[in-house]
């Protein structure tokens, strides 16, 4: 059996729960193992009804008030009894801010393996292999879990494609009552969005983003010339805003915007998926870089693998004399 | 207040990585190390906290000679005390067997008010260890930290959380707790002249498996939950075309196919 753990706020399920049903599917076939979806929360039988037309066998609710808000006191108490009557060989649980905030309890409490950051996975014999990212997605490592099931792992976003969840099912939803003993320690205060200051660049057709590649802030301006040339946005990468180069409202990835221009320059920008997810549905990707292992490679269309102080500046001359032309 | 910050010896950012001869890791003896990233955002966070409201904070590191290096530069920047868990049974550890190694250490120094650990390192990268941490001492926890009040007289704390999508979210949690804190929380400061010359004189103790009480089984490699089987480099199974000649030259192609091909421009 292999179980999924879903993610969803305001009663809508979150995209990681699709990719993580299409590893488990995929799994599944090749394991010959069912698939069950698990949801919990309160008030969730629509998101049950939603699951159930996916090509999967079952769906477990567990519906408690204290389910209301995810909690990971509760999250890890109530998967552990719902675990422990089932047995599971795999339990798939998205790589997020969420899933990697009780995964590793729930690991450490049951003393079984815990494979986080998945990409990939192998069948060898009975064997399950699985394949996650190490040194920020420069390397990928094979990994062989120990012992008896059940396998814990979390799927990278974005390394499962979403649009090949299979549906056509008519999963059995089996209700499972939750009781819990336990504190609840750390509660919710609030949750709000983050300012977002004055640059929007969600509209913007060219953006030309840089990141820590650009070695110092007065370096920056190089971006903004290429930019200018091009009348196109500046965005940057994480560590460029959180080492003051810029302000937080530049920033694009899962912790800033989400673009989708029509061109994207990354320049002096690796490709950590926290990257790629906010700009990876680009029209057109070019990447700079002097790494020609840098994952950012993954997700461009043309590449120029050189010195970024060489080729940004001659990229903006050149836009330069055909503005004048 | 007494806080332990965690610091992970990682190869210095501008290395050149190398995979090793069996495939199992990288070539690792020739490179310099340095704290992860995060972990200097942590130990800055702890120093801060200690200037607010009083205390100790202890650092600690789990590796070989690289660790204690990291951590007299810990020292430099203001930490009070160092524990280095040096072992040569400790290498070859996982997360889990990283978390179970630090969380005893953490008990035989007495415990702590809050524990802090980096987000994600610069290595294995996933977070884990923090919040598995959290699970073996039975702390509560919060993770991707990006502002912290404590309130000492009341051992509560008041964290703020960035979710993705530009969300965060405000929690409150008591004493005694783990907390992985996220890039950007602060700005940390560099080893002062001073902090350095006065680190020479601060305590850096070293702690082995035996010393800690953990049986070899449940360390380092024996210790790990899972087998490296291959690292590797992946390929790219992408459409992506590689622009060749000088920079000019790649430049002036470059605008061409935006122009013509992609037609972006
Ligand atoms: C919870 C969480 C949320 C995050 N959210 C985000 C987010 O929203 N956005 C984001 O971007 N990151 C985010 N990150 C950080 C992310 O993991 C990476 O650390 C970050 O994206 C790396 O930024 P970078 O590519 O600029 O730097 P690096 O990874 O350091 O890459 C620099 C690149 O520049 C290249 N380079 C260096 N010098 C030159 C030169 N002279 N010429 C050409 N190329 C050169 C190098 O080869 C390298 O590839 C998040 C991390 C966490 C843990
Ligand atoms: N060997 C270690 N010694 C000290 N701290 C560690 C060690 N391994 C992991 N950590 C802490 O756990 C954090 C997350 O690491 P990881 O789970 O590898 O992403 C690091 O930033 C450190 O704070």
């Amino acid at each position: 059996m292999i179980f999924v753990i879903t993610e969803h706020r305001d009663n809508k399920l979150k995209s990681i729960t699709s990719e993580a049903l299409v590893f488990a599917q995929r799994v599944g076939q090749d394991f010959g193992q069912p698939v069950t979806a698990v949801v919990l929360g309160a008030n969730v039988s629509g998101l049950a009804d939603e699951l159930k037309t996916k090509k999967i066998d079952r769906v477990i609710v567990a519906e408690h008030p204290d389910l209301a808000e995810y909690s990971p006191d509760r999250y890890v108490e109530a998967l552990k009894t719902i675990l422990g009557n089932e047995k599971p060989f795999l339990v798939i649980v998205g790589h997020t801010t969420q899933g990697m905030d009780f995964a590793p309890r729930l690991s450490v409490s049951l003393r079984r393996p815990l494979i986080a950051g998945c990409v990939e996975y192998e069948k060898q014999g009975d064997r399950l292999i699985l394949t996650r990212q190490v040194f920020n997605a420069k390397m990928n490592m094979k990994t062989g879990v120990r012992g008896e099931s059940p396998y814990f792992a979390t799927a990278s976003p974005g390394a499962f494609q979403a649009d090949e969840l299979q549906s056509g099912g008519n999963a059995e939803i089996v209700s499972v009552a939750v009781q819990f003993s336990g504190p609840v320690r750390r509660k919710l205060v609030e949750r709000v969005e983050a300012p977002r200051g004055m640059v929007d660049l969600s509209a913007a057709p060219i953006i030309v983003a840089g990141g820590r590649g650009l070695k110092e802030k007065d370096n920056f301006k190089i971006v903004f010339e290429l930019a200018e040339a091009l009348g196109a946005s500046v965005g940057a990468s994480r560590p460029v805003v959180d080492s003051e180069w810029l302000p937080r409202e530049y920033q694009v990835g899962s912790s800033g915007q989400t673009v989708s221009p029509k061109l994207y320059f990354a320049v002096g920008i690796s490709g950590a998926i926290q990257h790629l997810v906010g700009m990876q549905t680009s029209r057109c990707i070019v990447a700079i870089n002097k790494d020609v292992e840098a994952p950012i490679f993954k997700v461009a269309h043309y590449g120029i693998v050189d010195d970024l102080f060489k080729v940004v500046p001659a990229l903006t001359k050149i836009f330069k004399d055909l503005k004048v032309s | 207040m007494k806080i332990i910050s965690c610091i992970k010896p990682v190869p210095d950012p501008a290395s050149r990585l190398i995979i090793n001869e069996s495939k199992t890791w990288i070539k690792d003896n020739d490179l310099t190390f340095v704290a992860s990233e995060a972990d200097n955002y942590a130990l800055e966070e702890a120093l801060r906290l200690k200037e607010k409201h009083q205390g100790d904070v202890a650092i600690l590191s789990m590796g070989g000679d690289e660790a204690a290096r990291v951590l007299r530069s810990g020292l430099a920047m203001g930490a009070d005390r160092a524990i280095h868990l040096l072992d040569p049974k400790f290498k070859g550890a996982d997360e889990f067997a990283a978390a179970e190694t630090l969380a005893k250490a953490i008990e035989k120094d007495g415990g702590a008010d809050l524990v802090l650990a980096g987000v994600q390192s610069d290595d294995l990268g996933t977070g884990m260890t923090g919040v598995m941490l959290a699970e073996f001492l039975g702390y509560a926890h919060a993770t991707v930290v990006i502002g912290v009040e404590a309130d000492p007289a009341a051992k509560t704390l008041k964290v703020k959380r960035e979710l993705e999508g530009g969300i965060n979210e405000t929690v409150e949690l008591p004493f005694p707790a783990v907390l992985t804190i996220q890039f950007g929380i602060n700005q940390p400061r560099y080893a002062s002249l001073k902090g350095i010359m006065a680190a020479k004189k601060k305590e850096l103790k070293a702690w082995s498996a035996a010393d800690l009480g953990l049986s070899d089984n449940l360390v380092g490699k024996p210790g790990a939950m899972y087998e490296v089987k291959e690292v590797f480099v992946p390929e790219r199974k992408s459409r992506v075309e590689i622009i060749t000649g000088t920079a000019e030259e790649a430049a002036a192609k470059l605008v061409e196919k935006l122009r013509k091909e992609a037609k972006v421009i």
